[in-house]
């Protein structure tokens, strides 16, 4: 099999997107943990631990997915944190307040969160919820596994 | 099924708690490591880099407004268009590179500056008034909340429709 299947290429994609993200947070994280702090979600205990500690699993997350390893996991958590990043744009969206994403980058000096930040999360979701799907599926089925 | 569930939440379990190990322990050994239960008040949110409290109380910020201060309002240009503090000038935070110039370039670094937004949680005002401090403008404030709390203590206002001093 030499053509890499859909699931590889999203797989591999998925992964990149993670590892990009984490990187300017993890070594920012005094900008990242003002832009939770931002987003008013959570209490303020745990905004700083929040900072420290999401680019660090988005990186393992990036790794395990670029290189194929425990996959059933790493795709619930990932489908996980993409749901809550979602979550957290859609409800800033629908109560107005004016922040920045602090999704891949903690420069505040960009536009805020808008309808661009919605669209691309929701490409990541479907990203997300087909490897979900396609691992789900992968691991029921003993036909598949036979192939695999 | 019960066991591809079980199998994947554990490992996405171990994920998390890797994560979360990679993250304290380098965190641990950074010299700029964050504190790991941060002060979020307001009084620890608006000090400069020296520590010192940037917050100007209502009152203060009236007097100041009698005696000439500079207003900046660091929201849109939109927002500042529907209605700004009697006499303010415009300096969103998102341009400050473009404006600066232009909106300060006849402001003495000892005149009162008073940076302000809207919302509790805005952080552009005291970003501006950081910046302006390290710029050397030394009598910078923020007025926390700033929009909101002069509008409803019902002080001077004006929109650009309405013309200056109205």
């Amino acid at each position: 099999m030499s053509r890499p299947s859909l699931y590889s290429v999203a797989r591999l994609a998925l992964g990149v997107i993670f590892l990009i993200a984490s990187l300017d947070k993890i070594i920012h994280p005094q900008p990242f943990s003002e832009m939770i702090y931002n987003y008013r979600l959570l209490p303020d205990k745990v905004v700083n631990l929040s900072a420290l500690v999401l680019p660090w699993m988005e990186l393992v997350l990036g790794l395990l997915l670029t290189l194929g390893r425990a996959l059933p996991g790493s795709v619930v958590l990932s489908n996980l944190l993409l749901l809550a990043f979602f979550g957290a744009l859609m409800f800033n969206l629908a109560r107005g307040l004016n922040i920045h994403c602090g999704c891949f980058s903690t420069d505040p000096s960009g536009d805020p969160a808008t309808w661009w930040y919605v669209t691309r999360d929701t490409g990541f979701l479907v990203l997300g919820g087909y490897l979900f799907l396609k691992t789900i599926l992968s691991k029921q089925s003993p036909a598949a596994r036979k192939t695999k | 099924m019960v066991r591809f569930v079980t199998r994947a939440l554990g490992q996405a379990l171990l994920i998390a708690l890797i994560g979360a190990a990679l993250a304290l322990t380098v965190n641990q050994f950074r010299e700029e490591g964050l504190p790991l239960v941060g002060d979020w008040s307001a009084e620890a949110r608006f000090t400069d880099d020296s520590g010192q409290d940037m917050t100007v109380s209502l009152d203060r910020a009236r007097e100041l407004h009698q005696q000439g201060a500079l207003f900046l309002d660091t929201r849109s240009s939109e927002l500042f268009e529907q209605g700004h503090i009697a006499g303010a000038r415009n300096l969103p935070w998102e341009s400050f590179d473009r404006m600066f110039g232009e909106i300060m370039s006849d402001t003495a670094p000892e005149r009162d500056i008073i940076a302000y937004c809207d919302g509790e949680s805005c952080n552009l005002s005291h970003e501006l008034a950081i910046t302006l401090k390290a710029l050397g403008f030394s009598k910078v404030k923020v007025l926390v909340n700033g929009w909101t709390v002069w509008r409803e203590a019902g002080l001077p206002v004006e929109n650009n429709s309405a013309g200056e001093g109205s």
